[in-house]
């Protein structure tokens, strides 16, 4: 079908191009002015994975920075498209607010306007396609480079020489018409001619997916005589619309945050939409008082177009913004999260592929859901409701209170909930890796690859703890109960521990928060060495059941360093300031020994004195 | 004035490593006083009515943190021997 209908459209403009040379210049402007767009978004996607998004996240603390934010970066980059979709990204990953979404939204649709100005201001006033012929050479230069920053500047600069070449050829394709046509002549009056213009706008926004290029075909067929002021005004109105359906359909494929925000982005841009339909004459209005104000001459339509789509984003921009904490409450409330299966992905979409950062962060929240799953079959596996751990409240109470452990098939719980997981962030985490990415992320996508086989790990031994559990755990001999009770308190004050550190505040976590959690493990491994020897020269158990635990308690500790392991990549923050020398001095495997050693001989008591450095 | 800003430059590269020096040293006595006031803590907790597990616990930590604090305290230490090393071969040039 979607063959069929590509071999349609290219039929028919291959036939549109024989009747009329003229169109075809047309069609090839707006397919430049497109490629145009697209290296753009190109080389601006090479300079992200850093500045951008560290700026991203910093601007959405207030309202008002967030409007600049959008402002600023979609005037440089000229394209809210791009800025639109990385939004999304950022907020499916929740790495910004929706609130914070919104703004940019905003921003970024009052910064778009700054295109029009640049077509009509300059793109049709001057011999734009000269500036486009060293920007091209330049661009070819830079882009057979092989560093990085180079290629993405060669990108940039062939992307505005392809912009002023789409304007060049488009405005050389319209000035044909200007004699022998007068297409004018079809303007549509009144309201019927302001929604039918609205509506070619908007399809022919959703067609070439850029409200730029719609824009650039409205300015020039306005400089030409070919669209009246008026319908013109109503095109630029559709164009506004028709750039929300790029967002939809990356909304679609976002998660419920992204989904939200594309919903924001429509309410947005329609309510927009429809106060400037409304109030379209006393916006012609107030277009003719400030084009008089700031100078611009009584016909010069093509700057007033500008100003018109500048003021109705700004009216639209004025109108919402106090409104957008009641937006985000109505969005949260009616689009839902539906709930996906625990086995399910929940964080990994294609959306979150659009930068560095959101792939990293989608991978990390991802690597806590597997943990979830993974706490909640490791306690079921020792016997233990998830509940009781989380309250951390008479752990021990509760191990001893157990009377018999619940049958439970934990081989099938792993293939569904473990392995189905580990294997779709595997493979995720492969996607990403084949998209360009600096040494910085290549090192935490190892780092998270690694917490979730650390997490599978523990859950396998988790798995082989589980079938000497089931067998002696609730053993009427004391000896071998309170070995296995032992490990069982052992792990569930880990997984509580463990807990607690998630729940902390974000960059709380340092390497030194672990140590504890490191020493507890392999203080409970002694321990547990020292009472099984014990036990078995005061005969309290058999070699043959000693050797039981003992491989169990070697399990225990697997599972107790893997834990760790997976929570050090999920918690401790690689940007905090002082994370070098909180490393420097996390304690190593002898330090830890030695204290571990020295608390099992002794009641270890440190030094109280005073050590300010 | 383009070579005394070269100077400045070629000064500034040269005490590279002075400068990591000390950003390293005044970030790990920021680390340290969270430590000291973590200690702390740990200590007043240890005078309150605990059972024998939870007093265990806290003990272990208040081991690591004390164990943090002193290896701290001999790289800071290391880096000020390190600092004075290096005045003293600089007045010897």
């Amino acid at each position: 079908m979607q063959r069929l209908w590509l071999a349609a459209v290219f039929v028919l403009l291959g036939y549109t191009f024989w009747v009329s040379p003229d169109i075809s210049e047309i069609a090839a402007g707006i397919a430049l002015f497109m490629f145009g767009m697209q290296s753009l978004e190109t080389g601006f996607k090479t300079f992200t994975g850093g500045p951008l998004e560290n700026a991203l996240r910093r601007s959405t603390s207030r309202l008002w920075k967030a409007i600049g934010f959008g402002v600023a970066t979609t005037t440089v980059m000229q394209s809210s498209t791009l800025i639109s979709l990385l939004t999304i990204s950022f907020v499916s990953a929740e790495m910004i607010t929706l609130a914070g979404g919104i703004g940019i939204i905003m921003g970024a649709n009052l910064g778009t306007t700054t295109g029009a100005w640049l077509i009509a201001g300059f793109g049709l006033r001057v011999d734009i396609a000269a500036y486009a012929m060293p920007m091209l050479v330049f661009g070819v230069i830079l882009l057979l480079n092989q560093s990085r920053p180079l290629k993405g500047l060669g990108y940039l600069l062939l992307g505005l020489a392809f912009l002023f070449l789409g304007i060049h050829f488009m405005k050389e394709g319209f000035e044909p018409f200007q004699a022998r046509f007068d297409l004018a002549a079809y303007a549509v009056p009144g309201i019927l001619g302001v929604l039918l213009f609205t509506l070619i706008g908007m399809l022919a926004t959703f067609v070439m997916q850029s409200s730029h290029a719609t824009l650039l075909l409205i300015i020039a067929a306005l400089a030409t005589g070919q669209v009246s002021y008026e319908n013109a005004l109503a095109l630029a109105i559709g164009a506004n619309l028709g750039t929300t359906i790029t967002a939809v359909i990356g909304g679609l494929t976002a998660n419920v945050g992204g989904r939200r925000l594309a919903a924001a982005h429509v309410l947005f841009n329609f309510l927009t939409a429809v106060a400037a339909i409304l109030l379209i004459r006393q916006m012609a209005w107030t277009v003719d008082w400030v084009a008089d104000l700031i100078g611009i001459a009584e016909d010069d339509y093509l700057l007033k177009l500008a100003l018109f789509h500048t003021l109705f984003n700004l009216l639209g921009v004025i109108m919402l913004a106090p409104f957008v904490g009641v937006m985000e409450r109505l969005l949260i409330r009616h689009i839902t999260f539906v709930r996906r299966p625990a086995e399910q992905p929940r964080f990994l979409y294609p959306e979150a592929l659009k930068t560095p950062a959101t792939a990293v962060a989608a991978v990390r929240n991802e690597i806590g859901h597997l943990y979830d799953n993974a706490f909640g079959l490791i306690a079921l596996g020792i016997g233990l409701r998830r509940s009781v751990i989380e309250s951390g409240q008479a752990l021990t109470e509760a191990v001893q209170a157990t009377r018999r452990l619940v049958p439970l098939d934990l081989d099938e719980v792993y293939e569904t909930k473990i392995k189905s997981l580990h294997s779709a962030i595997v493979a995720f985490i492969g996607e990403v890796q084949q998209t360009e990415l600096t040494e910085r992320w290549t090192q935490q996508l190892n780092l998270l690859q690694q917490a979730s086989h650390d997490i599978v790990e523990a859950v396998k031994a988790t798995k082989h703890l589980r079938k000497n559990l089931t067998r002696y755990g609730t053993s009427p001999d004391p000896a071998i109960r309170e070995r296995y009770d032992a490990l069982r308190v052992q792990i569930a004050k880990l997984l509580h521990e463990i807990q607690v550190l998630r729940t902390e505040e974000p960059g709380a976590v340092t390497s030194l928060s672990l140590d504890p959690l490191r020493l507890s493990v392999q203080t409970a491994r002694r321990k547990n060495m020292d009472s099984i020897n014990q036990m078995i020269r005061t005969r309290r158990l058999t070699p043959y059941v000693a050797t039981s635990i003992i491989n169990d308690a070697g399990y225990a500790f697997e599972l107790g360093e893997n834990l760790i392991e997976a929570a050090r990549a999920l918690l401790v923050s690689t940007e905090q300031t002082d994370r070098i020398a909180s490393e420097r001095l996390a304690l190593d495997e002898q330090e830890l020994a030695r204290i571990a050693n020295a608390a099992r001989s002794t009641v270890y008591e440190p030094n109280q004195g005073d050590l300010t450095p | 004035m383009k070579t005394r800003l070269l100077l400045e430059k070629l000064g500034h590269f040269l005490g590279q490593d002075k400068v990591s020096q000390r950003q390293e040293m005044k970030s790990i006595r920021e680390v340290l006083k969270k430590l000291k006031n973590k200690e702390k803590h740990l200590r007043e907790e240890l005078d309150k009515d605990l059972d024998h597990d939870e007093r265990h616990e806290i003990q272990t930590k208040l081991h690591v943190v004390h164990a943090q604090r002193l290896k701290g305290l001999d790289r800071v230490k290391e880096l000020r021997a390190e600092q004075s090393g290096n005045e003293k071969s600089k007045g010897s040039d």
